[in-house]
């Protein structure tokens, strides 16, 4: 289909789903619509991947969930940033952007 | 982490509605996709499309839902579990054949544990019972641990060396005023014995230090009574506190109750009444236990002991001199605390512990026998069930999920059996301890449930499923998704997993062989000993037991009074003969005494074992059949005053002469040459039914017999006892009129005396206790092991023929006879069985050495009963080989070829 596509590194898609809904409560197909948006198409989440992270993000206490009406009264699923996944997307942007200064460096003096 | 249990937990408990929910979220993700597509501008069409393939992906997301939920493994496992509950209830008959089958091994091993339990694991019921030790001198000489009273009050003063200290013994009381004896079980103890166990009574008081005084405290005498008692004889009646109750002719005062899980201080008996050591009269010495102060060590207990014990020994050997102990003897042994959380160990409890363990493991070989079966029934139906299996593979499980159903089925299977197993075992188990029980030694033992019970039940069901479910389960894993189209689910003729089966079989055939070698042994062990020619008729000798003190005898009138006695009881109907004898032959009554002869120095084996001594009347010898081979026995005028005589057995002779005949040499007895006057020898005894302490294993001891008639106050070591008895040999069985007459006849000499009668075979019996347990159980491991066996040749013969019905029907269509087709059948049965017997033969011979101290009568390495254990094992190996075999032959090939 010539979708652009990336691989995605492991773990930072969890990464992308705490900052996207650091925002505001989102459902899954808002999500996975606006990381692509934001990364202009370049990040496409299929939803094989995403529900078992958000179940698992859940898991850990990161993420809480509950069912809501969107803005055009349909049903869905909203998720949102509990304090603990707040604390843990400081932690992770963080560790993020330290390893990628570090890979950015490694590759320019190459 | 808190969070993350909540959250598996409610994932757990409300499945259906976190399914909904993700069924839900998915459907709707799908279709904002497809309208958002389509507001895209993709074609509708094209939109559905996509669609559609997003929907064939939906199930898999799901599971990694479930399985980012964390609870995948918890509830496939349910799924398992419910699945093969399903599988098992609709083949029933497969079921209930391996459950019993595991119930019977399961159920033999848990009933022995249960009495391993009672008799050495399982803590008293007192008051932190880790904290109580057994107080002893470590003395190799004296297998019982006693201490003299006055050590114990030396210790117990000592209020740094323990938080507090008490002693007791065991005793029969006779609760009787006259006549026939009414004993019941008790115990003699010290006053702080309770307080120092920390067990309450639940109705009145215990004991305090006040009630241990010389003929009772402020109270009188006074007596606490056990719940079982209580119960018994005063109906739990609240008033039963206050009531007198008699005891060997005192009165006793009841102050209390105890609980009613508390048995006593020793596991395997229970007791009736206590009663303070000052009431009873006796020396108070006993079994000592100590309760350690907190942070006190059995180690750093035994330290301060043996740091005080030349103080303590300064101080109580005086009078350990004046009542007859030896200076150079007396709490020589260095003293040690050991722990008693368990319970004072006694003769009894150490008694059981060999056979218990042997028994233990005896049991142990059947559950594997059992598993065997259980195995190759698993298998079969394993292949029974390709078919299946290899369709779920086919429909995506993975081979681990199938492995593991097959294991949650046997995991099923033996948790079952071991419920019934358990089940068994506590009907079976108060049968054993009836078989331990005595009339002196009424065995009591704790067989309640507890953690231990169902720690090694839930263990030995786990093994026994991993041992007969891993193969399967590892075949079950084997199975390719093609099989089932590919055998088109007709079962394939073939011999594939033969090997398994062959080898369970030779296993099957092993382990019998090794349990039924046992049960041989054990068997022969107590056939010898039970059937051993004593030299009387057992059931028709009876002991008539009584203690002169009863009636305040003098020990110059007693001599008299014994031949009045015995003449009175001889003329009673029924009674062919009586004669008064001090000690009673093969029990544990005993009377030692170091024994020399003039000129002659005693033989080193007389110090280790002493010569037996016994004073009889002149009957005695003809009626416990121990003929005079020389010289003469006693007669009329071996009478007070006359000169000394004595009679001895061949096996003294031997001892210490050396040579057959004795007769004319003298002899003294006691610690010193001039212990006693000289007893000359005048005749020699046959060896027969000598009196011996452990019973008959020991063997004939040097026996020495004086003539009660000769005993006299007069002479050293040579009193009349109080503890007479007269024996009394039967003309028929024993009955009630005879045993009603005789203590009548004592009556009517003396009404005071209280008359105990017993045969010498409940004499002989009680000296049998652990042969004949091991007997039993040994024989009952082995006939199960057979029939184990046996079921298991024949359930895979059947099979194999059942499978080679096309291959038979062939033969003899091809003219092979009906021998033909039982030879080929038996070819195999033979062939493993001739492996297994060698196997077990084998390994029999290198472990039943391991048993040769409870065997009697015949080495470890019987010859008979290793030939006789084959002979028997190849009788049901062929007949089990034989019934299918049968079958085989009379296989009508016309059917069969039809069929094909």
């Amino acid at each position: 289909m010539g979708e652009p596509h990336l691989d995605l590194p492991q773990g930072t898609l969890d990464l992308l789903i705490l900052r996207t809904l650091e925002l505001e409560p989102q459902h899954g197909w808002a999500m996975s619509n606006r990381i692509r948006q934001v990364s202009s198409d370049a990040l496409n989440i299929q939803q094989g991947t995403l529900y078992p992270a958000l179940h698992r993000l859940e898991r850990r206490g990161w993420i809480r969930s509950r069912w809501a009406t969107t803005d055009n009264n349909r049903r869905a699923k909203f998720y949102e940033l509990t304090r603990a996944g707040q604390k843990q997307l400081e932690q992770e942007t963080t560790n993020w952007q330290a390893l990628a200064a570090a890979v950015a460096q490694v590759l320019e003096s190459a | 982490m808190f969070s993350d249990l909540i959250y598996r937990l409610r994932a757990l408990f409300r499945r259906n509605r976190m399914e909904s929910d993700l069924d839900e979220e998915i459907r709707l993700h799908v279709e904002r996709e497809t309208e958002a597509d389509i507001e895209r501008g993709v074609p509708p069409e094209e939109a559905r499309r996509r669609a559609r393939l997003a929907l064939g992906g939906q199930e898999q997301t799901k599971e990694a839902c479930r399985d980012a939920r964390g609870v995948a493994l918890v509830e496939s496992l349910l799924q398992d579990v419910r699945y093969a509950a399903r599988v098992l209830r609709k083949s029933r008959g497969y079921s209930a054949a391996a459950i019993l089958t595991l119930a019977l091994g399961i159920g033999a091993t848990t009933a022995i544990f249960t009495l391993v339990n009672g008799f050495l694991l399982r803590p008293l019921p007192v008051h932190e019972p880790d904290r109580l030790v057994a107080v002893r001198e470590v003395d190799p000489q004296r297998p019982i641990p006693f201490l003299a009273a006055t050590v114990r009050e030396q210790i117990g003063e000592r209020t740094q060396l323990f938080q507090s200290v008490c002693s007791w013994m065991p005793a029969l009381l006779n609760l009787a005023e006259r006549g026939e004896a009414d004993l019941v079980e008790g115990i003699g103890v010290s006053g702080r014995f309770f307080e120092t166990l920390g067990v309450p009574a639940i109705l009145g008081r215990t004991f305090t230090a006040a009630d241990d005084r010389q003929g009772g405290g402020p109270a009188g005498p006074v007596a606490v009574i056990s719940h079982r008692y209580w119960q018994r004889r005063f109906g739990g009646a609240a008033d039963a506190v206050g009531r007198s109750l008699t005891v060997n002719r005192v009165s006793y005062t009841i102050v209390g109750v105890t609980p009613p899980r508390f048995f006593g201080p020793m596991a395997g008996r229970s007791f009736d009444v206590a009663l303070p050591f000052g009431t009873t009269g006796g020396l108070g010495s006993g079994y000592v236990l100590g309760r350690l102060a907190p942070g006190q060590t059995p180690e750093s207990a035994t330290a301060a002991l043996r740091a005080v014990q030349p103080q303590i020994r300064e101080a109580t050997l005086p009078a350990a001199v004046a009542a007859g102990f030896q200076a150079s003897r007396w709490l020589t042994q260095p003293l040690s605390a050991t722990s008693a959380a368990t319970g004072t160990a006694t003769p009894l409890s150490d008694r059981f512990q060999r056979p218990l363990l042997a028994m233990l493991l005896l049991a142990g070989l059947v559950v594997l026998v059992a598993c065997g079966n259980v195995a190759n029934l698993v298998l079969a139906r394993a292949t029974a069930r390709r078919h299946e299996l290899s369709v779920r593979r086919a429909l995506g499980a993975s081979r681990a999920r199938l492995a593991r159903q097959v294991l949650v089925e046997s995991l099923l299977l033996s948790g079952v059996g071991a419920g019934l197993g358990l089940a068994f075992a506590q009907v079976f188990c108060p049968f054993l301890v009836r078989q331990i029980s005595t009339t002196t030694n009424p065995a009591s033992l704790d067989l309640s449930l507890d953690w231990r019970l169902l720690a090694f039940t839930a263990g030995i069901s786990v093994c026994t499923a991993l041992l007969f479910g891993v193969v399967p389960a590892l075949r079950a894993a084997r199975v390719q998704p093609h099989d089932a189209l590919k055998e088109g689910g007709r079962t394939r003729v073939g011999d594939q997993r033969w090997g398994v089966n062959q080898a369970l079989i030779v296993g099957q055939v092993g382990l019998s062989v090794v349990l039924v070698v046992a049960a041989g042994l054990f068997v022969r062990t107590f056939a010898t000993m039970a059937t051993m020619d004593l030299g009387f008729d057992r059931t028709r000798t009876v002991i008539v037991g009584l203690n002169l003190r009863d009636a305040r005898v003098q020990p110059p009138a007693r001599v008299a009074l014994y031949e009045r006695l015995r003449q009175a009881v001889a003329s009673v109907p029924g009674v062919a003969d009586a004669v008064a004898l001090r000690t009673v032959p093969v029990s544990p009554d005993h009377w030692v005494e170091a024994v020399r002869v003039a000129g002659r120095e005693p033989p080193a084996e007389a110090a280790t074992r002493g010569p037996f001594l016994n004073a009889v009347s002149p009957g005695y010898f003809a009626t416990f059949g121990a003929p005079i081979l020389a010289g003469r026995g006693f007669g009329d005028r071996d009478v007070q005053g006359a000169p000394l005589v004595a009679v001895v057995n061949e096996t003294f002779a031997r001892l210490f002469f050396g040579g057959p005949n004795p007769v004319g040499e003298t002899l003294t007895f006691g610690p010193r040459a001039t212990s006693s006057p000289p007893f000359q020898i005048v005749g020699l005894a046959r060896d027969a039914g000598s009196a011996t302490y452990f019973g008959l294993r020991e063997g004939v001891p040097p026996t020495v017999y004086l003539c009660i008639s000769q005993m006299s106050p007069d002479i050293v070591n040579f009193t009349p006892p109080a503890d007479v008895r007269i024996g009394v040999r039967l003309a028929g069985s024993i009955s009630a009129a005879a045993t009603r007459g005789i203590a009548a006849a004592v009556g009517s000499v003396e009404p005071d005396l209280r008359v105990r009668m017993r045969t010498m075979a409940d004499y002989i019996d009680g000296t049998l206790i652990t042969e004949r347990l091991a007997a039993i159980l040994a024989g009952l491991f082995g006939s199960l092991a057979l029939v184990l066996a046996g079921v298991g040749i024949f359930g895979v013969t059947a099979y194999a023929v059942s499978r080679r019905r096309a291959e038979f029907g062939v033969r003899i269509a091809l003219g092979a006879s009906t021998g033909d087709v039982v030879r080929t059948v038996l070819q195999r049965v033979v062939i493993l069985m001739g492996l297994g017997l060698a196997i077990g033969g084998a390994v029999s011979f290198w472990t039943s050495r391991l048993v040769a101290a409870l065997l009697f009568g015949l080495e470890p390495r019987d010859p008979a009963t290793f030939v006789g254990a084959a002979v028997v094992l190849a009788a049901v190996a062929l007949l089990a080989g034989w019934l299918p075999a049968r079958r085989a032959a009379r296989i009508d090939p016309a059917i069969v070829l039809r069929n094909e």
